[in-house]
C-alpha cells in the first residue's frame, strides 16, 4: 500500500462523505442538500460549533476520557455509561438541595458527589474483578442497566417534581447550574473543564511515574509486576475507580450545564459512544478531545438532516453509524500504511 | 504526538472553521419559500406509530396543505436535544413551534424568553408565558360520553377501569368516565386499577380479568400499549361465553376487537392542531392554555359501528343530546387539576401524586 501522507484525512472523509451520500441517495433523500444541512449542522454558524457540535462534545470527552484511561491500564470498563447516571444522579441531588447555597460552593459540591459517585458504581466491578477475578466487562455492562433503571425509578418516585404529574425531576436552582463558556451560545464552562482534564491526563501518562506504570501495567501486569515491583493490583484498582469517577463527573456535568434537571435516559449512549470515541484516539487524551468533537459534529449534523432535509431519525442513525465505520476504515488503512498499528501507542 | 486521529481529524476541523467563517450566514426559513409562515413540530418517538406522534405529524401536514406553510419535524432522541432544537428553530425564524409532548416544558419556557416572535406550543404542557401555549386535550369529553354508553350497556352494573400510571391527566379521565357510568345507571359499582405502566400489556390483562370475575362487564382503559392486553382478555371472556365489553381510549380502537368493543374516546389530534394554528393566526393565544376539544369535534367518543345494532336507540340519544350539551358549555364533566392557573390547582401537588 502507499504510504498515506498529507491527503490521509481528506481520504478519510471523502470515504465517509461517499458511502454516506449512497446511503441518503438509497433512502431517497435530496443528497445534496442533506449533506448541506449535514455541514450547516455541524459547523455552519456560531451557534452550530458551540451550541450544537461543542456543547454535544462534553459527555464524550469525558466519558471517552474514562475509557480511555481505563484501557489504558488494560481495564475493559464498559461501565461508562452506568457510572455517567450514577454521577448524574448524585450531582442533581446534591445541587437540588443545596441550592441556596452560592454557586462558589454548591457547583463544586456537585462535582465532588458526581465523582464519588462514579467511583463507588465503579468499585463493585473492581473489587469483583481483583479478588474474584470475575470479567469487568460483564460486571461493568450489567450495573449500567441497574443504573439507568434506578435513576428512571427515583425520577417517577422521591425524585419526582412536586406536583407528582411529569416524569422528570424539578429544575435545578440558578446558583446549581454551569454559566456559559462562549457567549451568546449554550456552550456551557462543562467543555473548559473536559478540555483541562484532557490535558491533564495527557500530562500524567507523558510525564508522570505513575502514568508510566499504568501504560505498564496495561501493557503486561505480571511483567511490571516482576521486573518494577509494581503492586499492579492496587494501581488496577486506583485507575479503574478513577475512571468511574471520570464518567461520573459527565453526568452531572451533563445536568448542570444542559438538561437542568433529571430526566429518566438522560444519556444517548455516551458511555458506549465513548469506547468508539477513545478507540479511535488511539487512547490518547489530547486525541479523544479531537475525536469527542468530530462524533458531537456527525451527532450535530446528523439531527439537522432531520430538520432541513426531512431525513427521519432512524435514516441519521444509520448515517451516523456508517460514518464512524468509514471513518474507523480510513484510520485502519492509513495507520497500516503508515506502519504504526497495533498495541495503543504511549503519548 | 503521532497518533493518526488527531491529524485526521484536526484538519477537517480547521477546515470546517476556515469554510464557515465565509459561509452564508443562517438564513430565515420564510426567505427560503414562499411560505405565509413556518411551523415546527418536535416529537419524542417516531412518527411512524399510528397513535399519538402520528396524530401530531398528520396535523403538520394539515397545516401545510391548508396555508401553504413551511414545515420541518425533528424526532428528538433525549432531554438533552430539546433546548438545541428550539434553539435551531428559534434561529431560523420558525413562527409556531408544536413540540408534542409535556416533556418539552420547562426548555420552551426557556426558548420562548429567548425567541419572543416565536410561539411555542407544548401538548399537555402545564407551564405558561405570553408565547408558550400549554395544549390540553379535554379527553375528560370523551370519557364521560364512554362512561353514559357503559352505565347503559352493563347488565351486572359492575364496570371496570384498568389506567396506566395514576398521574392527575389521567386521574381525571376515569373521574368523567365514573360520573359518565352514573349519570345513566346510579347504582354502578366501579372497580379501578392501576397497572404503573403504559405498556405492560400482560399486566393490563391481568387486572381485566380480575374486574371480569368480580362481575364487570364493561372494562375501558387509559394505556398506551398495554391497551392490547385489555382487548385480549375481554375477547377471551367473551369466547368463553361471558358477554363482556371493551372500550378504547386516546384514539379510534374499535376495529382491534370489533366484535366486543363498545367504541372508543378519541382525541384528533391533528383537528387540534389545526384549530389552534387558527386560533394562532387570529391572535387569539398566549398567555393561558389552550383547551382543544371543548366545543369542537376534537375529542368525541366513537361508537363501534360494527356492534351499532346491539347498542339501544334511547342510549344512543341521549349521548347525542350530552355530546351537544358538553359543546355547547352547557355541561362540564369534571377533571382534575393540574395546569397552572387552571381552576382548583395547588402548587404543590394536585391530586394524589405520582407512583
Amino acid at each position: 500500500m502507499i504510504r498515506a501522507r498529507w491527503w490521509g484525512p481528506f481520504f478519510a472523509i471523502g470515504l465517509a462523505l461517499a458511502v454516506t451520500s449512497v446511503a441518503l441517495a438509497l433512502g431517497g433523500y435530496d443528497v445534496p442538500q442533506a449533506l448541506g444541512a449535514l455541514w450547516r449542522g455541524a459547523f455552519g454558524s456560531e451557534q452550530a460549533i458551540a451550541s450544537f457540535t461543542l456543547k454535544r462534545s462534553v459527555p464524550l470527552l469525558l466519558t471517552g476520557l474514562a475509557v480511555a484511561l481505563a484501557f489504558r491500564a488494560g481495564i475493559w470498563n464498559i461501565g461508562a455509561e452506568g457510572q455517567l447516571y450514577a454521577g448524574a444522579v448524585a450531582g442533581f441531588t446534591v445541587g437540588f438541595v443545596g441550592g441556596g447555597l452560592p454557586a462558589a460552593v454548591v457547583i463544586p459540591a456537585m462535582l465532588a458527589a458526581s465523582l464519588v459517585a462514579g467511583a463507588a458504581w465503579a468499585a463493585f466491578p473492581t473489587v469483583m474483578k481483583l479478588r474474584g477475578g470475575t470479567n469487568e466487562v460483564i460486571t461493568t455492562l450489567l450495573l449500567n442497566f441497574v443504573a439507568i433503571h434506578l435513576t428512571a425509578w427515583l425520577i417517577d418516585g422521591p425524585l419526582q417534581e412536586p406536583q407528582g404529574v411529569y416524569n422528570e425531576t424539578a429544575p435545578l436552582p440558578e446558583s446549581a447550574t454551569l454559566g456559559t463558556l462562549w457567549p451568546g451560545t449554550d456552550l456551557h464552562v462543562g467543555f473548559a473543564l473536559a478540555v483541562a482534564l484532557a490535558v491533564v491526563l495527557w500530562v500524567v501518562f507523558r510525564f508522570t511515574r505513575v502514568g508510566f506504570l499504568i501504560r505498564a501495567v496495561g501493557e503486561g501486569p505480571e511483567a511490571a509486576r516482576i521486573a518494577g515491583r509494581v503492586d499492579s493490583g492496587r494501581l488496577s484498582a486506583g485507575v479503574f475507580l478513577a475512571s468511574g469517577a471520570l464518567a461520573g463527573l459527565a453526568g452531572a456535568v451533563h445536568v448542570a450545564g444542559v438538561d437542568l434537571a433529571l430526566y429518566p435516559g438522560l444519556s444517548q449512549g455516551w458511555g458506549y459512544t465513548a469506547i468508539a470515541v477513545a478507540l479511535l484516539a488511539r487512547l490518547n487524551p489530547l486525541a479523544v478531545i479531537a475525536t469527542a468533537i468530530f462524533f458531537g459534529a456527525i451527532q450535530a449534523g446528523g439531527t439537522s438532516m432531520q430538520r432541513v432535509a426531512g431525513v427521519p431519525l432512524a435514516w441519521v442513525n444509520v448515517i451516523e453509524a456508517i460514518t464512524v465505520i468509514g471513518v474507523l476504515i480510513a484510520a485502519r488503512g492509513r495507520s497500516r500504511s503508515g506502519g504504526d498499528a497495533g498495541a495503543p501507542e504511549a503519548a | 504526538m503521532r497518533s493518526f486521529p488527531v491529524r485526521l481529524v484536526a484538519p477537517g476541523f480547521l477546515l470546517a472553521l476556515g469554510l464557515s467563517a465565509c459561509g452564508e450566514s443562517e438564513s430565515a426559513c420564510r426567505d427560503l419559500s414562499e411560505a405565509p409562515f413556518c411551523v415546527a413540530l418536535l416529537t419524542a418517538g417516531p412518527v411512524s406509530d399510528a397513535g399519538w406522534y402520528a396524530g401530531a405529524y398528520e396535523g403538520l401536514l394539515q397545516i401545510e396543505q391548508r396555508w401553504g406553510a413551511q414545515i420541518s419535524h425533528q424526532q428528538t432522541r433525549t432531554a438533552s436535544e430539546y433546548d438545541e432544537a428550539f434553539l435551531a428553530y428559534g434561529t431560523e425564524g420558525y413562527d409556531l413551534v408544536f413540540a408534542h409532548g409535556s416533556e418539552y416544558q420547562d426548555a420552551a419556557i426557556r426558548a420562548g424568553e429567548r425567541f419572543p416572535e416565536t410561539t411555542f406550543i407544548v401538548s399537555g404542557g402545564g407551564r405558561i408565558a405570553d408565547n408558550v401555549v400549554p395544549l390540553i386535550f379535554t379527553l375528560e369529553n370523551g370519557s364521560y360520553l364512554a362512561g353514559m354508553a357503559a352505565g347503559g350497556m352493563t347488565e351486572s352494573g359492575v364496570v371496570g377501569m384498568v389506567g396506566g400510571v395514576r398521574i392527575p391527566p389521567a386521574e381525571g379521565v376515569f373521574l368523567a368516565f365514573e360520573a359518565g357510568v352514573k349519570a345513566v345507571r346510579p347504582d354502578a359499582e366501579v372497580l379501578e386499577t392501576w397497572i404503573g405502566t403504559w405498556d405492560d400489556v400482560a399486566a393490563a390483562k391481568e387486572a381485566v380479568t380480575s374486574h371480569i370475575s368480580r362481575g364487570a362487564d364493561v372494562v375501558v382503559h387509559n394505556t398506551d400499549g398495554a391497551s392490547f392486553g385489555v382487548f385480549n382478555a375481554v375477547r377471551e371472556a367473551a369466547d368463553a361465553g361471558d358477554p363482556t365489553w371493551a372500550i378504547g381510549m386516546n384514539r379510534d380502537q374499535n376495529d382491534i376487537a370489533p366484535e366486543v368493543t363498545l367504541g372508543s374516546a378519541v382525541i384528533r389530534i391533528e383537528d387540534a392542531f389545526v384549530e389552534i394554528t387558527e386560533a394562532w393566526r387570529d391572535s387569539e393565544i398566549g398567555g393561558a392554555a389552550y383547551y382543544a376539544g371543548g366545543e369542537s369535534e376534537v375529542v368525541d367518543f366513537v361508537a363501534n359501528p360494527a356492534v351499532m345494532d346491539r347498542i339501544p336507540a334511547d342510549l344512543l340519544a341521549r349521548i347525542d343530546s350530552m355530546r351537544t350539551a358538553i359543546r355547547s358549555g352547557d355541561f362540564d364533566p369534571p377533571r382534575v387539576p393540574f395546569i397552572e392557573g387552571e381552576e382548583g390547582y395547588e402548587e404543590t401537588g394536585a391530586g394524589a401524586g405520582g407512583g
